[in-house]
């Protein structure tokens, strides 16, 4: 019942803006130059499907955040794990990626360009950029604030290394890691669109930056819908994924 | 014959921040306990207590002094000196079988004849058919059964409770109090029992160590008479009901002392 109200108002949220944004072209208030209606966009979106030029550069803008995803996902996780567990190494790593953090990946496209020139290699770079600290940060915060009676039980039964890593700390840590991952793939999505659109020849950014070029101002937000639709389900399968991961967590209980 | 436990003027000195003076939480323990004793530590927050068993677990150093055990000096944790944590100290993400199965894991039984000796000690802590919830879904009476089972597991020497009723209501404490006096009784393990309830103190041990506000030191020591296991009605006995007025009496001015700052 709940459930089914929850639904019906976000059909409702979504047809009341759709429909506010159509009745801008319907009544001429804005140039549909400027801002062609959700009908063109649809239309537009769809001739793209049925040419493949949507599927090839989604396809390739998915490979490189993927790639570029899965390398932060590696490094942050290892390196969050040993800095939350070993109090000197992170004395020594932490002033580093507080620095380097707040720089934005944007501000690192000149440097990904002169380093790895125009191409997939750039993209990935940026990616892992945009997700390594929000992965890093949260694997350490969750390493920091295990509760130490738990790292304590387990180590006075004889957990080794690799069990205590396995039993332990890795599913004890996810309730706070899996939100983290979560948010680094929406940063992640986000910045390789920003790759694309200065430093690429293919992917959904290429694609805006493209029909931009050639006036075709309807392709410019069919892309940019492709993008939020395929954020928005990414983010929606890593939250479905999470509330299974961490069922037995507390503040999933509700 | 040598004691199963041997503490030996132990000291442990918390060092100051800059300027501050240290904190220092022991000084000069000594302590012989012998192969299934059940020994309570009792006595005031800030005497040490805890750190005496933390040191004991391995989980904390000595700053002076050492402990042996069957003669060998200790050193980390071990699945021969298992703890019972006040706060339960459960793996919430795991089933409480598989809490209990956990330690037996670290020791390499296989998947069957763990699940069987687990399935075994929670039936004797009272808690079959609750083999499958997780630890959020059970009380904290339940909690402590189950923690107590997961100690049990790898078969240790010496139980480490560390004020392991203190979480609890004062009905579920006193069941608890006489599961422990069975199930420790049974199993013959040596018991070095934390708390600062006086009654539960001298209800469960064959010896009191009665400990003195910082820097810890031991400073009484009451063998309690009553046979073992202990039963409900034994609270009433002359004995039990004086020992306890007595400690009380002892106790009294370090509780007001604790009670004004």
């Amino acid at each position: 019942m709940t459930h089914n109200n929850t639904r019906l108002r976000n059909l409702v949220g979504i047809g009341f803006f759709l429909g506010l944004w159509q009745s801008l072209s319907f009544f001429d208030l804005v140039d549909a130059f400027m801002l062609p209606s959700p009908w063109q966009v649809a239309q537009a979106l769809w001739d793209m499907g049925v040419d493949g030029s949507l599927w090839e550069n989604l396809l390739a803008s998915l490979k490189r955040v993927a790639a570029g995803y899965l390398l932060a996902g590696a490094v942050g996780l290892t390196l969050g794990l040993i800095c939350g567990w070993w109090r000197a190494v992170s004395d020594m790593v932490r002033p580093i990626v507080e620095a380097l953090r707040p720089i934005p990946p944007l501000a690192w496209v000149p440097v990904s360009i002169l380093w790895f020139g125009l191409g997939d290699a750039s993209a990935y770079f940026l990616v892992f950029l945009g997700c390594v600290f929000p992965i890093f940060l949260s694997t350490f915060t969750a390493i920091r604030s295990l509760d130490r009676d738990q790292i304590n039980a387990a180590l006075s039964l004889g957990a080794r290394p690799g069990l205590m890593l396995r039993d332990v700390l890795i599913p004890a840590s996810l309730p706070i890691v899996m939100p983290g991952l979560r948010l680094a793939l929406g940063i992640g999505w986000m910045c390789v669109v920003t790759a694309e659109l200065i430093a690429a020849q293919t992917g959904l950014g290429y694609l805006i930056q493209q029909s931009r070029m050639l006036f075709q101002i309807q392709n410019v937000f069919a892309g940019m819908v492709a993008i939020g639709m395929v954020g928005y389900l990414m983010s929606a399968m890593l939250e479905r994924l999470e509330r299974r991961v961490n069922a037995w967590a507390p503040s999933e209980r509700l | 014959m040598s004691a199963q436990l041997d503490i030996s003027n132990v000291s442990k000195i918390y060092p100051g921040r800059r300027g501050e003076d240290g904190i220092h939480a022991l000084q000069d323990v000594s302590l012989k306990i012998n192969k299934g004793e059940f020994i309570s530590l009792l006595g005031p927050s800030g005497c040490g207590k805890s750190t005496l068993l933390s040191i004991v677990a391995g989980f904390q150093t000595v700053s002076d002094g050492f402990i042996l055990q069957n003669d060998r000096e200790l050193v980390g944790p071990s699945s021969t000196r298992t703890v019972v944590f006040q706060n339960y100290a459960l793996f919430g993400w795991m089933t409480i079988q598989k809490n209990v199965e956990f330690g037996l894991k670290a020791k390499g039984v296989p998947a069957t004849a763990r699940a069987r000796r687990a399935r075994e000690l929670l039936a004797s802590v009272r808690l079959s058919g609750f083999e499958d919830k997780y630890p959020h879904e059970i009380s904290g009476g339940m909690k402590q059964r189950a923690a107590i089972a997961r100690a049990l597991a790898p078969d240790p020497e010496i139980l480490l409770m560390d004020e392991p009723f203190g979480a609890l209501d004062a009905q579920t404490r006193v069941l608890l109090q006489e599961e422990i006096a069975r199930i420790s009784t049974e199993a013959g393990k040596t018991v070095l029992f934390v708390t600062h309830g006086i009654d539960e103190a001298v209800f469960l041990a064959d010896r009191v160590i009665v400990m003195s506000p910082r820097p810890g030191r031991v400073r009484q020591e009451v063998v309690v008479p009553l046979p073992r296991p202990r039963t409900a009605e034994m609270r009433a006995d002359p004995w039990f009901v004086s020992t306890v007025n007595e400690l009380w009496e002892t106790l009294k001015p370090d509780w007001q002392k604790e009670e004004k700052q």
